[in-house]
């Protein structure tokens, strides 16, 4: 498998901030590859260096096979770049946009007429083609978004939190186009979100960044398989969270939970959940919930930063 | 069918630059409101300053007793400097919103993106510029230089909306505000105070009268004047072109340096 999107210690500094600090990744063609991470863990500037919008401080990286600082303009005609603000002209119609967009890339007229319907159609905005994107609601803004980043069949289309804000409805049409362009079209997709269960759904191979390292990497599988363990979750009164902890730990190593709960990976497995409600209650602890999770990519997160993340279920 | 490599050459960024100059345009059309700081100042100062200063041209040294003859071309240009600013504003605008992204995104030069927005402004210089015109024909304009006056009026005002919208770049790549073309607009206000814009370069007295002499604006108030005040004159069209390509070509690559060091 060649691949397309490789990056080697690669460094970026704002001032004292250090943004990203040493990534190394690769992705392979063909491949969707989630980058997961917390609000400011550096996922969009690390975008931003692998799509020639900023110059990494250190470290180097390849997209499509060119470099990123001496063969930029040669990566931008490979890439399809969708930004976590849809970069998007308000007072400007869906046609026209695809019409400028078009033109910015180089295609010519002729072939836009019949690919720019096409590339609506296929987000569900025919209709609304004519209408200011102002009037759109975010939804729709991010569809056009995505149909802009295709209207020169990009090799490798980065996508940066494409689904932020975005309600269920739409999140889930999202992924279908996500999807359906990858098996059509065997687009690479390289995709950052902050949504575990995004990374999980979409991504053949996922890395964790965190504070501007990667903490993670490998398929979701892969990574679970890693954390081991369920995790038995019991909710309590604030005042046996203390027992509740001394108890409960003589089951499995503890994990981040918040205020007024108390996590465990439970070691031997959800067998042992009725011995650990048996051990609750000789303790005098009265559970008032109880909740058992096979692995998820937040506990792969949690295993890895000793936090969860923002958005998911529990926080410390 | 791939078409992802088929953007290359000149050809494509001519094409480039124009697509941005006509989604500015598009952008007045799709909200006029946009044109008010540039046309309605313009023809603000025309309207007041004739009707405050209106005996003023009877003084000898005007070369005209029309006001209007004197003032529009100062109005113009000063709507020019809106205009030109006004095209740097859109840039800043699309910094702090992120379109600007999709067009660092093009490939290839990002000289295109420069000369895009300039051209907008050069356009866009053209409202104010037939407006104040407009509004002076109804009070009384002449035009004793024909054709060639206002030609020259047009392309001194058009050259003025390049300049300021390259200096209002240069501040916007560095500062990425739209706040931060404040500074512009009271560049350009000051600069076009201290030419010859109100009263001949003679009825000013020392440190004014010398700044109005280095001022490379007063080389270019007498370009887009000298058709309303008087016959053209090569003596007075040649400074004013040379002003003007002198501070587009400083201008440009002051706008570039700062362009390439936002984005490189």
């Amino acid at each position: 498998m060649t691949v397309v999107i490789e990056a080697s210690g690669l460094v970026r500094h704002f001032g004292a901030v250090v943004a990203v600090d040493g990534v190394d990744l690769s992705v392979d063609e063909g491949e969707v590859f989630g980058f997961l991470g917390p609000n400011g863990a550096g996922k969009s500037t690390v975008v931003r260096m692998l799509t020639t919008l900023l110059h990494p401080t250190s470290g180097s990286a390849r997209v499509g096979g060119c470099d990123v600082r001496t063969q930029a303009g040669d990566i931008r005609r490979l890439i399809g770049v969708a930004l976590q603000d849809a970069a998007i002209d308000p007072l400007m119609t869906g046609n026209e946009l695809i019409r400028l967009q078009a033109v910015l890339h180089g295609i010519p007229r002729s072939v836009i007429r019949m690919r720019g319907p096409e590339l609506l159609e296929r987000v569900g905005l025919t209709a609304a083609a004519d209408r200011r994107v102002g009037t759109y609601s975010g939804g729709m803004r991010r569809r056009l978004d995505l149909a802009l980043s295709l209207v020169h069949e990009p090799q490798i289309l980065f996508l940066d939190e494409p689904t932020t804000g975005l309600d269920p409805t739409s999140r889930q049409a999202l992924w279908e186009e996500v999807r359906r362009l990858n098996a059509e079209l065997g687009t690479t997709v390289f995709l950052t979100t902050q949504y575990l269960e995004e990374a999980d759904q979409l991504a053949g191979r996922v890395a964790i960044i965190d504070a501007g390292r990667l903490v993670r990497e490998g398929t979701p599988t892969e990574l679970k398989a890693t954390v081991g363990a369920p995790t038995l979750r019991v909710e309590i009164d604030q005042e046996h969270v203390a027992t509740t902890r001394d108890v409960m730990t003589g089951f499995g190593e503890e994990r981040p939970s918040r205020g007024g709960r108390v996590a465990i990976g439970l070691t031997e497995g959800a067998t042992r959940v009725a011995a650990v409600v048996r051990a609750l209650d000789t303790a005098g602890v009265t559970v008032i919930h109880l909740e058992l999770d096979a692995p998820s990519l937040d506990d792969v997160f949690a295993h890895a930063t000793g936090r969860r993340l923002e958005g998911s279920g529990d926080e410390q | 069918m791939n078409i992802a490599t088929v953007a290359t050459g000149a050809g494509h960024g001519w094409n480039v630059s124009l697509a941005i100059c006509v989604r500015g345009l598009q952008r007045l059309r799709a909200r006029p409101v946009l044109l008010i700081p540039t046309v309605v100042m313009p023809v603000f100062f025309v309207v007041s300053f004739t009707g405050a200063f209106s005996s003023l041209t009877r003084i000898e040294g005007y070369g005209t007793s029309n006001v209007f003859n004197w003032m529009a071309p100062y109005a113009a240009l000063q709507g020019a400097v809106f205009a030109g600013v006004g095209g740097a504003m859109s840039a800043a605008d699309d910094l702090e919103n992120g379109f600007f992204d999709r067009l660092l995104l093009i490939p290839g030069s990002r000289l295109p993106i420069l000369v895009g927005t300039i051209g907008y402004s050069a356009v866009r210089s053209i409202i104010p510029t037939t407006g104040v015109l407009g509004v002076a024909a109804l009070g009384g304009l002449e035009l004793p230089g024909g054709i060639p006056g206002l030609v020259s009026l047009y392309v001194a005002t058009a050259g003025m909306a390049v300049v300021f919208c390259l200096m209002g770049l240069t501040v916007a790549y560095r500062l990425r505000s739209l706040r931060s073309m404040m500074i512009v607009q009271v560049i350009g206000f000051s600069s076009m105070f201290l030419s010859i814009g109100q009263v001949p370069i003679d009825f000013l007295d020392g440190w004014l009268h010398d700044a109005a002499r280095l001022n490379p604006l007063t080389n270019v108030m007498r370009l887009s004047r000298q058709g309303f005040v008087g016959e053209m004159s090569w003596d007075l069209t040649w400074p004013g072109l040379v002003a003007l390509v002198a501070m587009t070509v400083v201008g440009g690559l002051s706008a570039l340096r700062a362009l390439m060091r936002l984005a490189p």
